[in-house]
C-alpha cells in the first residue's frame, strides 16, 4: 500500500535562498508523524508548501498516490489535507463558531458541518460553552484547540499542525498533545511539526529530523528519542 | 473609572444649580445689539420679560432641556449621572456655538456680556449651566446602562418601534430644516444648525443613558422585516413633513446618492478591507455612461436608451472597470494597493477632464440630460400631488433614490451573510489563514472590486438623471476621501452605518455653508472627535462593536476572563484599517 502522503527530493526556495532543500519523507495512513529540527530549518516551510500556500521548486508531493504540487490552495484542501498554521492564525475578531464555519468553507453539507462541529465541541468542552464568544479573547491553549478544531472542521484524511505547542504552559502543552492522540485514535493521520522534539517524538510513529533544509535523520519516534545525536542537537544533552 | 473628588450631595446640588440656570439662560436676552448681517434669531435681543411665552427655537431648545435636566436631578430615574451629563453636554455645546458666534459676529466679548448699558448673559449662562451639569455627574462614578425587557408581546414591541421610528422621521426632518435654508436672507443658519445639534445631541446622550437607543436597537435587530418596512415608510413620509421642499428633497437625494455609494465601497472596504482611495471613479462611471445613453444633445453617441437598460449597461460597465481596478490586488497588498487605486481615481479624472474619446465633455460637462419620466409622462423633476398633498418638484427622484438604497441595501445584507461574504470578511481579517481555509483569496478580492463598482454603477446612473449635468468636477479625489469617511464613520461593515455616515458627511457641508472659510476645519476637528471617542464607528457593525467596545457578539459588556496560560499575552485588540 502506498503511503497517504509521500514528499520526494523537495526543494523550496524564496527568491535566491533555499529554504528546504531535498527533503523527503511519508506519512502512512493512521500514523503521527513528527517533523523536528532548529528554528529555520525549513520545517514551517515544507508545510506550507504541501498545503498549497507556496510552491516547490523541485521534487514531487503525492497524497494517496497523486501528485498535488500542482494545485492549488483549496484544491488540496477539498482532497483532505488540513493544515493548522503556525501561530495559530485565527480570526480572532469572530466567535468561536465562525471560525469553525470558515474551517469548513470547502464543504457544503450542512448537516455534516453540523455535526461535526458538535464533535469540536465534545473533544474541546471550553470551546462549546463559550461558542458565541470572540476567538481573541480566549487563552492561548483554548486558542490552539480552537485552531486544530477549525482545521478538523474541513474533514481532513490528513491533518498538519504546525507548532501546536508553542508558547503554551507545560500543561496545556500536554493536553494538546493529549487531544493529538485521541484524533489519532479517532482515525486522523497526523503530521506534526515541532521543536518541543521531547514530547513529539514520545508519542509519534515516526520523526524525521530536518536540518538546514534536509532531512538527515529518520526512524521511529522512540528510536530517534535515544539517539545520541537527536539527543544532543534538540533535547540540550551533550 | 471617573473620580469621585466632590461629595454627592454637594454634586447634586450642583447639578440642579445647572438645570435650574439652563432654564434661566434661555430667559435672559443673548446679545446686547443688533448685529451687522441683522438680529440674532428668536428674539434673543428682546428681555424675555417683554415677551414671556415668545420662546422659540435655539432658546425653546435650551428651555426644554433645562426643564428635563432639572426633573431628571429631582426626581430618581435610572442612570441618573449618565443622563444629566448627556444633558449637560448638550446645555454647554448651544451656549458654546451661540457664545462664540455672537463674539465673532458682534466684534468682542461685549456683543455676549454688557455693552452700551445693555446685558446679555445668555449664552455665558447656558455655558456654566452646562458646565455645572456636566461637574454634578462627577459626584459619584457613573452608573451601568440600564437593559430594558426585550420579551414584551409582540404587540406591545412593534408600537414601540413604531413610535421610535415616528420619532426618528420627525428628528431627520427636523434636522434637515433646523436652521433653514442658508443665504442673505437668513445669515445665521449655520449657528442655527449647530444648536440645534447640541439639543439633539444632548437628548439623544440621555437617551442612550438611559438605555433606549440600546432597547430599541435589540429590537429592531429582533423584528428585522418589521423595522425595515416601518423605515421605508418612514423614508416615504419625509417630503409629507417640513422638509416637503424642493430646496430640502434635493439635498436627501444628493445625500442618497452618495449613501448608496458609500454602501458599495462598504463592500470593499468594510468587508473585504481592501483600501480603495479612488472608488467615487466608479460613480462617475456610471454617471457618463448614463448620460451618454440618455439622449443628452451634448453627447456625441446621441443614442437614447430606456432607463432600465441605461443602468444596466451602466452597472456593466463600471462593473469590468472594477475587475480591470481589482486585478491589482492579486499581487499589491495594503498600502500599495491604496495608491493603484489613488492613480486610478485620479486617471479617470484626468481623462474625464480631457473629454477621453468626446464622452465627458470635458470642462464644458455634459448638460441638459433629459430627467426621467414616470409611466404616465411626468417628468421626475416636476411637482406632483399625492393623497391630496402637493408634494415639490424633485421628490420623484427623492422616491426613486429611497428605493435604490432600499435594493442596494438587500443586496449588501444578502451579500454579506453569504459564503462570498463570510469569505471577504476572513480576507480581511486574516488573508493568509483565508487561504488556509481554501478560500479563493483572488477570485474574491476582484469580485468584491467588482460587486463594489457596479453598486456605484447603478448610483451613478440616477446621479446622472438627477442632476442633468455630469461634469468630472463632481468625482475629485476629495469626493472618495468623504466617501470613505462615511464609511468608517458610520461603521464599518455596517449599512446604517453607511447611510447615516454619508448623511452626516453630505449634510454637514451642506448646512455648514454659513461659516464658510471654516468649514472645513469645523468639519475635520468633527471627524477627530468622532473617530477619537467613537473608533468602532456611529452604528458599528456587530463584529466591530464587539471588537472595539469590549463586548461580546451578543452585546454582553465582557469582564475580563480569567486565562490558564498567564504566560500567553492576550492578541492586542487593534482596529483594523
Amino acid at each position: 500500500m502506498s503511503p497517504l502522503l509521500e514528499v520526494r527530493n523537495l526543494s523550496v526556495a524564496y527568491g535566491a535562498i533555499e529554504a528546504v532543500r531535498d527533503v523527503s519523507f511519508s506519512v502512512e495512513e493512521g500514523q503521527v508523524v513528527s517533523l523536528i529540527g532548529a528554528n529555520g530549518a525549513g520545517k514551517t516551510t515544507t508545510l506550507r508548501t504541501i498545503s498549497g500556500l507556496l510552491r516547490p521548486t523541485r521534487g514531487d508531493i503525492l497524497f494517496r498516490g497523486e501528485p498535488i504540487h500542482r494545485k492549488a490552495a483549496h484544491e488540496i484542501l477539498a482532497s483532505g489535507i488540513a493544515h493548522s498554521p503556525e501561530g495559530r492564525r485565527l480570526f480572532g475578531r469572530m466567535t468561536v463558531e465562525e471560525n469553525l464555519q470558515l474551517g469548513a468553507y470547502v464543504r457544503d453539507d450542512a448537516a455534516g458541518i453540523e455535526a461535526d462541529m458538535r464533535r469540536v465541541y465534545e473533544l474541546f468542552p471550553v470551546l462549546g460553552e463559550r461558542r458565541h464568544n470572540k476567538a481573541g479573547l480566549f487563552s492561548g491553549g483554548e486558542q490552539q484547540m480552537l485552531a486544530i478544531g477549525r482545521a478538523m472542521m474541513s474533514k481532513p484524511k490528513l491533518l498538519m499542525l504546525d507548532e501546536p505547542s508553542m508558547g503554551l504552559s507545560p500543561i496545556m502543552t500536554q493536553r494538546i498533545f493529549d487531544t493529538i492522540k485521541e484524533l489519532q485514535s479517532q482515525g486522523t493521520t497526523i503530521l506534526l511539526v515541532e521543536q518541543n522534539a521531547l514530547a513529539a517524538l514520545a508519542l509519534s510513529d515516526r520523526g524525521y529530523v530536518i536540518d538546514l533544509g534536509s532531512t538527515t535523520l529518520e526512524g521511529p519516534g522512540t528510536d530517534l528519542l535515544a539517539d545520541q545525536r537527536v539527543r544532543a542537537a534538540y533535547l540540550g544533552e551533550g | 473609572m471617573t473620580k469621585t473628588f466632590l461629595s454627592p450631595p454637594i454634586a447634586r446640588i450642583l447639578g440642579i444649580a445647572g438645570a435650574v440656570l439652563a432654564i434661566v439662560a434661555a430667559m435672559l436676552p443673548w446679545t446686547t445689539f443688533v448685529l451687522n448681517k441683522g438680529a440674532w434669531p428668536d428674539k434673543a435681543t428682546l428681555q424675555f420679560f417683554d415677551a414671556p411665552f415668545a420662546l422659540t427655537g435655539f432658546r425653546w431648545e435650551l428651555f426644554l432641556v433645562g426643564i428635563v435636566a432639572l426633573v431628571c436631578s429631582v426626581v430618581k430615574v435610572p442612570a441618573q449621572r449618565r443622563v444629566l451629563r448627556g444633558l449637560g453636554f448638550g446645555v454647554a455645546a448651544i451656549g458654546l456655538v451661540n457664545f462664540l458666534f455672537i463674539t465673532a459676529e458682534g466684534g468682542g466679548l461685549g456683543a455676549v456680556t454688557a455693552a452700551d448699558g445693555a446685558s446679555a448673559f445668555g449664552s455665558v449662562a447656558a455655558l456654566v449651566a452646562g458646565g455645572l451639569l456636566i461637574l454634578g455627574t462627577f459626584g459619584q462614578p457613573l452608573e451601568e446602562i440600564p437593559r430594558w425587557k426585550t420579551n414584551l408581546p409582540t404587540p406591545v414591541e412593534y408600537l414601540g418601534l413604531l413610535v421610535s421610528f415616528a420619532v426618528l422621521l420627525y428628528v431627520v426632518s427636523l434636522t434637515l430644516t433646523a436652521g433653514g435654508q442658508g443665504g442673505a436672507a437668513n445669515p445665521y443658519s449655520g449657528p442655527m444648525f449647530l444648536s440645534f445639534l447640541g439639543f439633539g445631541g444632548g437628548l439623544m446622550a440621555a437617551a442612550a443613558g438611559l438605555g433606549i437607543l440600546r432597547w430599541i436597537s435589540k429590537l429592531s435587530e429582533k423584528h428585522r422585516a418589521f423595522s425595515i418596512i416601518v423605515l421605508l415608510l418612514c423614508a416615504f413620509l419625509l417630503p409629507f413633513t417640513n422638509a416637503g421642499t424642493e430646496y430640502w428633497m434635493t439635498v436627501a437625494a444628493n445625500i442618497g446618492v452618495y449613501a448608496a455609494t458609500a454602501i458599495g465601497l462598504n463592500i470593499v472596504v468594510g468587508l473585504a478591507g481592501l483600501l480603495d482611495l479612488g472608488y467615487v471613479a466608479f460613480l462617475g462611471i456610471g454617471a457618463f455612461v448614463a448620460a451618454n445613453l440618455s439622449g443628452a444633445a451634448a453627447s456625441s453617441l446621441g443614442i437614447h436608451l430606456p432607463f432600465y437598460l441605461v443602468v444596466i449597461i451602466s452597472a456593466a460597465i463600471a462593473g469590468i472597470f472594477g475587475a480591470v481596478v481589482g486585478s491589482p490586488t492579486l499581487r499589491v497588498r495594503g498600502d500599495y494597493l491604496a495608491i493603484v487605486t489613488l492613480a486610478f481615481g485620479e486617471i479617470f479624472q484626468i481623462a474625464a477632464r480631457n473629454n477621453i474619446g468626446g464622452l465627458t465633455g470635458g470642462s464644458n460637462s455634459i448638460p441638459n440630460i433629459p430627467p426621467l419620466q414616470w409611466f404616465d409622462g411626468t417628468a421626475y423633476n416636476e411637482s406632483i400631488t399625492l393623497f391630496g398633498t402637493p408634494l415639490p418638484s424633485g421628490v420623484l427622484y427623492y422616491f426613486l433614490i429611497v428605493v435604490l438604497i432600499a435594493a442596494v441595501m438587500a443586496v449588501f445584507a444578502n451579500l454579506k451573510n453569504s459564503r462570498m461574504g463570510r469569505a471577504w470578511i476572513a480576507i480581511r481579517e486574516d488573508e493568509d489563514a483565508a487561504r488556509a481555509m481554501g478560500i479563493k483569496t483572488g477570485k474574491a478580492k476582484i469580485l468584491a472590486f467588482l460587486c463594489g463598482a457596479v453598486l456605484a454603477g447603478i448610483a451613478g446612473a440616477v446621479f446622472a438623471h438627477k442632476t442633468s449635468t455630469v461634469g468630472y468636477e463632481s468625482f475629485l479625489f476629495m469626493e472618495s476621501v468623504t466617501l470613505l469617511a462615511a464609511v468608517i464613520l458610520g461603521g464599518m461593515g455596517s449599512i446604517p452605518g453607511a447611510v447615516l455616515g454619508a448623511s452626516l458627511l453630505f449634510v454637514l457641508p451642506e448646512k455648514l455653508r454659513a461659516f464658510s472659510d471654516y468649514r472645513l476645519l469645523i468639519f475635520g476637528l468633527a471627524l477627530i472627535l468622532i473617530m477619537r471617542f467613537r473608533p468602532q464607528g456611529l452604528i458599528p457593525d456587530r463584529h466591530r462593536r464587539a471588537e472595539l467596545a469590549g463586548e461580546d457578539a451578543e452585546g454582553h459588556t465582557l469582564a475580563e476572563t480569567p486565562g490558564d496560560e498567564p504566560e500567553q499575552p492576550r492578541p492586542q485588540e487593534v482596529p483594523a484599517r
